[in-house]
This record gives C-alpha cells, sequence and structure tokens, in this order.
C-alpha cells in the first residue's frame, strides 16, 4: 500500500492534562490509518481517551506529541488562520447535539462552511439539492431549526458537514440525541452516501447498533488500541457484524477491567 | 470565608460587566454633582441676590433625583435579571450542595453590597473632582474669576448620593432574588437552556408579513408626528403636543417591531451570493432586533431625549456667555450730590476706577403744545423705516419693523457720556459730522443687528424735530448702564446740544455708571470684588443696581436651564446606551456556542471579532440614526417654540456643538462594547 492512498494518519498520538502530580494521560501512543472511502468507528467506554483523539483530529485540540496526517499535511501543527482554512473546508463536522445555529435558516446553516470559505454559495446549488435529496430534507431547507425535529436537525447538520466535499468527516457520537427510528435512518444515510459518494467517514459512538453501519472499528481502551473488527466484505450481515461488535464490548467492559 | 467567597464573586461579576459598572460609577457622578448643586459658587452667589428663585431650584432638584434614582433602578433591574438569569445554574447546585435559601439570599445580597461599595469608592473622589471642574469652568465661564473660588463638600449630596445608590441596588436585587428563590434547584439547573430555544415562533411567515405592514405603519406614524411638530408645535398647544407624543411613542415602538422582519427578508434576498459571516451576523443582528425591540425603541426615544436635551442646554449657555459684555459695574440712580459724596469716599475710593453720569432719556421737545412748531415736536423713523422696507422679506424684517413703528419717542443718549462709556471699555469713541446722528440697540436685541448694520451702510435718514440727520453706518451696541433690567431696544446717540434740546422736560434723573478698580478685580476675581463693594454700598443709602446682581437674574436661569438640562441628557444617554450596551453582550454570552460553532466550521477569530463589531455598529447605528432623524425634527421644533431662548445665530453652532458631543460620546461606547465583544469571542475560542 503507497502512503499517498492513506488519507489520515495517525502517529504516536500521546495526549496529557495536567501538570506534575496530576498529570493524567488521555492518549498513551495511538497509531493508525484511515483510508479513502473508509466508514470508521471508533468505541470504547466514556474516560477511554475517545472523545480527545477526536477532538485532536478535529484540532480541537493540540496533541502533546505524535503527528496526525492529513492528506500527507501535520495538521496538528496548524496555527491561526491556516487551521481556520482547514476547518470547514477539509474537515466536515458532525456533532452529538447538532449544533445547528437556531438563528438561521437550514439552507443557511448548510451553505455557512461554503461563504466563511469565501466561496459563493450560488456556485453549489447543485451540491445543495444533491445534499438535500440524499439526506431528505429538501422540505425543510427553508425552516428555522426550531421547526424541524431532532433527526431533520441532525440530517441538516450532516449536510453541513457534506457541502464542501471534506476530505474527511468526523462524527462525534451523531446519533447519541436521536432516538432510534431517527438514528436509524441517519446512519443509513450516512452509509449510503459512504458508499456511493466514497466520502471518508470518522465517527466515534458507543451505540452498538450505530457502529455496525462501519466498516471497521476501533476499540479504545485507557488511551490505546485495544481492539480492531473489521466487516467481512462481502458476505457479512450486519446482524451478524453488530454480534462480534457486542462481544467486543462485552470484553471491554468485563474483561479486563473486572479482573482488576 | 463567607465573606471572601462574597468577595471573589463580586470581583468576578465586575470583570465580566465592566460596561454595567462603569454606568453605576457614572450614575453615582451624576447623582452627587446634581445634588451638591447648592453648594457650587455660581449657586452659592445667586442665592445672594435672587434667593427665591433658588430656592425654587433647589426644591426642583429632588425632584429631578428622584427620577433619575427610578431610571437607575430600571438599568440596575434589567442588568442584574441577565446577570442573574446565567449564574441560576450555579445557584442551583449551590443549593442542591446544601446551601440554605438564606445563605444564598444573603450571598446575594452580600454581593451586591460589595459592589456597590466599590463603586461608591470609586465614584465618589471623581465625582469631588468634577463638581469642582464644573465649579470652576462655570465661574471662568460667567467671569467670575476664579480667585474667589473655595473647596467644598456637600455633605448631605453626598449621605443622599450614597443612600439613594445604595437602596436602589439593594431593592432592584430584593426582588430579583425574591424571584429566584422561589424557584425548584432543578428549574435553576436547567434554565439556560430554554433560553437558547424559543429564538423564533413557528408562526414565522405570518409575523413577518404582520410586522412588515407595522413597520410601515410606524414610519407612517413617524412621519405624521414630525409633520404635526413642525407645524403646530409652536403655538404650545397641549392637546396638539400629547398627539405628537402619542404618535411620535407609538410609530417608533412599531417601527423597532417591525424592523426585525425586514433586516430578515433583506438577509434572505442576499443570503444566495453572500460571502463570509454576511448571514451570521445579519441573523445575529435581527435575532436582537426581533427580541428587544421594546429596549430598543425606548433606548431610541431616550436618546432622542437626550439629544433635544443637549440642545437646549447649550444654546442657553452660549446665550448666556453672549449676553456677558459687561461695561460698567454698577449703576446708580439719584442726586449728583449724593452719589459723587458717596463714591468719592475714603471707604469706596480705593475700589474705584471712575464714574460717569451717563445722561439718556426720551425724546420730549420743551414745547410740544406750541401748535404752530409742531413740526419740531416730531419724530420720524422715515428713512430707516423706507431702507427696511426694501429689504428682503424675513421674520427678522417684520419684526424689527413694528418695533420701529410703535417707537415714535425713542430714547435719546448723550454723545458725551457715550463716549465716556466707550472710553473706559477701551474702544475708540465716536466723532459725528455735522447733522450726524448714531443708532445704538441692546445685545438683547441681537436677532435684528445683522440687518440693521446692513441697512445702515446707505446712511438712511430720520428726523428729529424739524431737522434732518444722517444715521452714522456703524451700529452701537455697548449696554448703557450695568442694569440690565434697563434695556434699550432703539436708541438715538446725539450730540449734548441736540440731547439737551430734545430733553428738556425729561423727568428722567440721570444714572451714573461707576467702573472699579481693575487691579482690584483682578486679584479677588469679579465675583468677590463686586460683592464686596456690594456690602459697603449696601450701608450708604443710594438706590443701585450692580452687573453681578442684574446678571444674576439671567444667569440663573441659564444655569438653571443648562444644568438641569444637561443633567438629564446625560442621564438618558447612559441610561439609553448602558441598556443598549447590555442587551448586546448578554445576548452575545447567551449564544457563545454559536460563535464556537462556527468558528468549528472554519470561520477565524479575527472574522468572528468583525463580525461581532459589525453587529455592535448596526445595532447601535438603527438606534441612533432613528433616535437623530427625530431629533432633527425634535430641535426643529424646538427652535420654533423658543425663539428667543435660542438665538437663530447660534441655531447651528448649538446642533453642530452637541452633534459633535453626542458622536464622541458615542464612538467611545461603541468602541468599549466592541472591546469587550472581542474579549468574550476570544474567550469563547482558547484553541486555534
Amino acid at each position: 500500500m503507497r502512503i499517498s492512498e492513506k488519507l489520515l494518519q495517525v502517529k504516536e498520538l500521546h495526549k496529557t492534562y495536567g501538570k506534575g502530580q496530576s498529570e493524567t494521560s488521555a492518549l498513551k501512543g495511538i497509531t493508525f490509518d484511515v483510508l479513502p472511502g473508509e466508514f470508521l468507528g471508533i468505541m470504547g467506554a466514556s474516560g477511554s481517551g475517545k472523545t480527545t483523539l477526536l477532538n485532536c483530529i478535529a484540532t480541537m485540540l493540540k496533541p502533546t506529541s505524535g503527528q496526525i496526517l492529513l492528506d500527507g499535511q501535520n495538521i496538528s501543527s496548524f496555527r491561526g488562520s491556516q487551521l481556520a482554512k482547514y476547518r470547514g473546508s477539509k474537515i466536515g463536522y458532525l456533532f452529538q447535539n447538532f449544533e445547528l445555529l437556531d438563528n438561521l435558516t437550514a439552507r443557511e446553516n448548510i451553505v455557512l462552511p461554503l461563504s466563511i470559505h469565501g466561496e459563493n454559495p450560488k456556485k453549489q446549488v447543485a451540491q445543495l439539492q444533491k445534499l438535500a435529496k440524499q439526506l431528505d430534507i429538501e422540505d425543510v431547507l427553508n425552516k428555522f431549526p426550531s421547526q424541524m425535529s431532532g433527526g431533520q436537525k441532525q440530517r441538516v447538520a450532516a449536510a453541513r458537514a457534506l457541502i464542501s466535499n471534506p476530505s474527511i468527516v468526523l462524527a462525534d457520537e451523531p446519533t447519541g440525541a436521536l432516538d432510534t427510528k431517527n438514528a436509524k435512518v441517519l446512519m443509513e444515510k450516512l452509509s449510503s452516501i459512504n458508499h456511493t459518494d466514497g466520502a471518508t467517514i470518522l465517527m466515534v459512538t458507543h451505540d452498538a447498533n450505530a457502529a455496525s453501519f462501519c466498516s471497521r472499528i476501533l476499540f479504545i481502551q485507557d488511551g490505546v488500541i485495544f481492539h480492531e473488527l473489521r466487516k467481512k466484505v462481502p458476505g457479512e450481515s450486519q446482524n451478524s457484524f453488530y454480534e462480534r461488535i457486542l462481544t467486543v464490548l462485552a470484553q471491554l467492559g468485563g474483561g479486563s477491567s473486572n479482573v482488576l | 470565608m463567607f465573606f471572601n467567597f462574597i468577595k471573589r464573586n463580586s470581583r468576578k461579576t465586575r470583570k465580566e460587566n465592566g460596561v454595567y459598572f462603569a454606568s453605576l460609577i457614572i450614575s453615582i457622578i451624576a447623582f452627587y454633582v446634581i445634588l451638591s448643586l447648592g453648594e457650587q459658587d455660581v449657586m452659592i452667589y445667586l442665592k445672594t441676590v435672587e434667593s427665591d428663585a433658588v430656592a425654587r431650584l433647589l426644591l426642583l432638584i429632588p425632584m429631578l433625583y428622584a427620577v433619575s434614582l427610578i431610571f437607575v433602578f430600571f438599568l440596575v433591574f434589567f442588568a442584574n435579571k441577565y446577570q442573574l438569569q446565567l449564574r441560576n445554574h450555579e445557584f442551583g447546585l449551590y443549593l442542591m450542595m446544601g446551601i440554605k435559601r438564606s445563605k444564598l439570599f444573603a450571598m446575594v445580597m452580600g454581593e451586591t453590597l460589595w459592589n456597590g461599595l466599590i463603586a461608591l469608592i470609586i465614584g465618589i473622589p471623581v465625582s469631588l473632582f468634577l463638581t469642582e471642574l464644573i465649579s470652576l469652568a462655570t465661574s471662568r465661564l460667567i467671569g467670575m474669576g476664579i480667585i474667589g473660588h473655595q473647596f467644598r463638600i456637600s455633605w448631605v449630596g453626598l449621605g443622599l448620593t450614597v443612600i439613594g445608590f445604595i437602596l436602589v441596588q439593594l431593592v432592584a436585587m430584593f426582588i430579583l432574588s425574591f424571584k429566584m428563590s422561589r424557584k425548584e434547584p432543578v428549574d435553576l439547573i436547567n434554565d439556560q437552556k430554554e433560553e437558547t430555544q424559543r429564538v423564533l415562533s413557528p408562526v414565522w411567515s405570518i409575523v413577518s408579513l404582520l410586522t412588515g405592514a407595522v413597520f410601515l405603519l410606524g414610519a407612517i406614524f413617524l412621519c405624521i408626528a414630525y409633520g404635526l411638530a413642525i407645524l403646530y408645535l409652536r403655538s404650545l398647544d397641549y392637546k396638539i403636543f400629547a398627539l405628537i407624543l402619542i404618535v411620535g411613542i407609538a410609530g417608533t415602538f412599531m417601527l423597532f417591531r417591525g424592523l426585525g422582519s425586514l433586516i430578515g427578508a433583506w438577509i434572505k434576498h442576499k443570503s444566495s451570493s453572500s460571502t463570509g459571516l454576511f448571514v451570521f451576523t445579519g441573523r445575529q443582528l435581527q435575532e436582537n432586533v426581533l427580541n428587544q425591540w421594546g429596549s430598543l425603541a425606548i433606548s431610541s426615544l431616550l436618546i432622542l431625549m437626550a439629544m433635544v436635551s443637549f440642545t437646549y442646554g447649550i444654546s442657553t449657555a452660549l446665550n448666556n456667555s453672549d449676553a456677558s459684555s459687561k461695561t460698567a459695574d454698577f449703576t446708580f440712580r439719584g442726586s449728583e450730590k449724593e452719589i459723587v459724596s458717596v463714591l468719592k469716599s475714603d471707604k469706596l475710593e480705593p475700589y474705584v476706577k471712575e464714574f460717569y453720569a451717563m445722561k439718556l432719556g426720551h425724546f420730549r421737545p420743551a414745547d410740544t403744545e406750541d401748535s404752530e412748531n409742531e413740526a419740531s415736536g416730531t419724530f420720524s423713523w422715515s428713512g430707516l423705516l423706507e431702507s427696511v422696507s426694501s429689504e428682503v422679506n424675513s421674520q427678522e424684517k417684520e419684526s424689527l419693523l413694528s418695533n420701529l413703528s410703535v417707537q415714535d419717542r425713542p430714547y435719546l443718549i448723550s454723545l458725551s457720556s457715550y463716549n465716556k462709556l466707550l472710553n473706559s471699555i477701551d474702544q475708540s469713541p465716536i466723532i459725528l459730522g455735522n447733522d450726524e446722528i448714531a443708532l445704538y440697540s441692546d445685545e438683547e436685541w441681537s436677532h435684528s443687528h445683522d440687518l440693521l448694520r446692513r441697512v445702515l451702510q446707505s446712511n438712511p435718514i430720520v428726523s428729529l424735530g424739524d431737522k434732518q440727520y444722517k444715521l452714522t453706518s456703524k451700529l452701537y451696541t455697548s449696554n448703557v448702564v450695568a442694569d440690565r433690567a434697563i434695556t434699550l431696544s432703539y436708541a438715538l446717540i446725539v450730540p449734548d446740544d441736540i440731547y439737551d434740546n430734545f430733553t428738556v422736560s425729561s423727568q428722567d434723573s440721570y444714572l451714573w455708571n461707576l467702573v472699579l478698580n481693575f487691579d482690584f478685580v483682578q486679584e479677588k476675581g469679579l465675583m468677590q470684588a463686586m460683592y464686596e463693594v456690594d456690602e459697603l454700598l449696601n450701608t450708604s443709602g443710594l438706590e443701585y443696581e450692580s452687573y453681578l446682581s442684574s446678571m444674576g437674574r439671567q444667569l440663573f436661569y441659564t444655569v438653571a436651564g443648562s444644568y438641569t438640562t444637561f443633567y438629564l441628557g446625560i442621564m438618558f444617554l447612559i441610561i439609553a446606551n448602558t441598556v443598549l450596551g447590555l442587551k448586546f453582550l448578554m445576548q452575545q454570552k447567551s449564544t457563545r456556542h454559536r460563535y464556537s460553532t462556527v468558528a468549528m466550521l472554519g470561520a477565524s477569530v479575527e472574522s468572528l471579532c468583525s463580525s461581532a463589531r459589525i453587529q455592535i455598529w448596526l445595532y447601535f447605528g438603527l438606534v441612533i440614526s432613528v433616535a437623530l432623524i427625530s431629533s432633527i425634527f425634535g430641535i426643529w421644533s424646538l427652535l420654533e417654540t423658543f425663539p428667543n431662548s435660542i438665538n437663530i445665530n447660534h441655531g447651528t453652532s448649538t446642533i453642530v456643538i452637541s452633534l459633535i458631543v453626542f458622536v464622541v460620546f458615542e464612538f467611545c461606547y461603541i468602541w468599549m462594547i466592541q472591546r469587550k465583544s472581542d474579549e468574550e469571542i476570544k474567550k469563547i475560542k482558547e484553541i486555534g
């Protein structure tokens, strides 16, 4: 496999909070790659370091040591305007609580990353229409968030994450605030966009159901990668993948920590 | 422990709400300035000459104070309401950790008291300094000299300031924390979330249609109010006045009610082609206007009131400096022998520079009864009237013509005594040629002076008795006597022989002008010097008027007028701006998560700061521009209603000065809020 094929490379990532006696390590040397078009899940218990990892990749947090390369560029060393240019255009975000601006319409919310980066949203009308159709939010484009359901809100947020054709979409517990039905709809949409358009998605979750839509899952415990699961393509049904995820989770929750 | 806790919390409040804290300090200063008015140099002097009027003004001050207390109460109430709302979560946690409600209540009150105390510690020295400065400045401005100045502290004023300020704060906080203490902990803890979700109503489209209509209606109402103000306000009919007020106020409220949806429509129109943070900036502004249209309208009206107050205050102050030119210090009325004997006495001599008779009397020829010689007994402005009539029509021309036509027996002033007066104020004397006389008009009538000077260039002719005289081309305006109650609208300066001829039967006794020793005035300051001489003269039994006591009357109205209006203007302006600034910062605080989301989507800190700066400009700009447009009409009708107190010549300069003062103030305020908002945004996003 050539290096240029790797979209995201995380190398020996360390993150420690605090200093001296109160020092705690959240990440203790994590290394993995993401290939273009992959749908990667990251799972782990609370406090395992998965959100820290995502925040580091999202440039919301600076790692203590190690490198994060996106398209071969070390994004963890970016500062100021360089960072601003990257956010929203090369990286798309999906948050647990949507983070839509509630005084903007859905359409305005979706095209916000484009206008922030100085692009004329008019040129992207076709892209907007396509995403709206894929995510089934055509009816709500002119509505304000307070007039939408939770599922619609998250799909609008997904459209916003995808509008600028980012290299990678980072999703932090995207189903966390949704009911099962809406969560399923969202995951189906994301998964179909991943399949048809080849969008690369990195998702942090502890919902095994949501994770079963991924093509690969990394399990993190105490700041290190503990296990990796890969969906067998072709052939493995979502159900059997789900069963396997549950097994690993049982080990994670029960296994080592119960022994201690 | 508990006290340290209070201290720490209140320090945090001061840091986070610097703008509010600054307004508190300014209101302390304003309180003391108005309450210590009675102790100011000018007022102490005025008390000696115009004790009745001053007493009436001083009675008015508690009312002004009460009104400003009410305003400050609302300021404190609303500012703290939002501050407490932001802290609800914190209070809920305290309750859950087992703090008793009474202790929480004590904590909030303690913080208020502590902050109030610190505001007083800063505010009182500043206000003492400022009142001294104002006292000095007014003394200077009205020519009293500064040497007689004394440092004074108004203890009553100070006490009332402290009590009123603390009381207002405690009452406001008591009401607020009483409301809060009735809430359950769970409501307190969850309170913050609700705020952000109930932003826009689902009936958006209907509301927007309705409010668009309301906007139009508001604009129409305002225009009607403006039109009415221009057309009818000068008649001062209270019914019309009330109508203008109601229509204007309603119009302003409706205008701001509808403005929000107008902004929304504009954003919708522009949003498809805009780049950068345009949509975000616009929507934030729209939300502010939609949620706070009431405060915006009130602020706009307050700013309008401040503008009108400033204009009135500045114009009265300017008018005074205009009338303050002094020719003589004292004027005596009585027999020459008596007056001379007193003024030459050893007691008074050292103070006196010179004294001279000022001969003036009505045109009253000796032989009016003589029917044969009728022509010699008449007077006519004929030539002057003709020249004036040929000028372009104007209000000044009308009033001049009507004034002149009723004066068929004008005052005559003897040339020699007027020359003595000119000599005493270091001006060159009048030299009259054959058949020449000069025109005199008092400074009070300055509105016609430009016109008169123009007309005099052609040396128009007036007839005195059977002879005709040319008027010199110069108009003389130096006041003939110290007594400002005697004003001569239009009089003639004539050679002494003519004066004697035509005023023989005049009953007027001579007036004597006294000029004080210049060195003595320099040393003591005019006010003190006159005061000393006044004491001496008081015992002499002479009938006299001093420049200051007659000025006093005028001065009183000026000082009272400009002081109170300035005071009110500043209070209005401070309250309007603080309400605006606080509302903006509070909204920014409660929507801080939006700023961090936009930052996550790739907006740089700089672009976020500039978006907020634009929001602040527009937010203040909307309010100020509506107020300014209204104030154009407000000041216009003010000029129409009180043409006497506001000199037309000063109209433009008055408006320019008040505009500059206002613009500078607003710029400072907006700059302050922008800096605060930058700080806030940088706090939101510490990474990057």
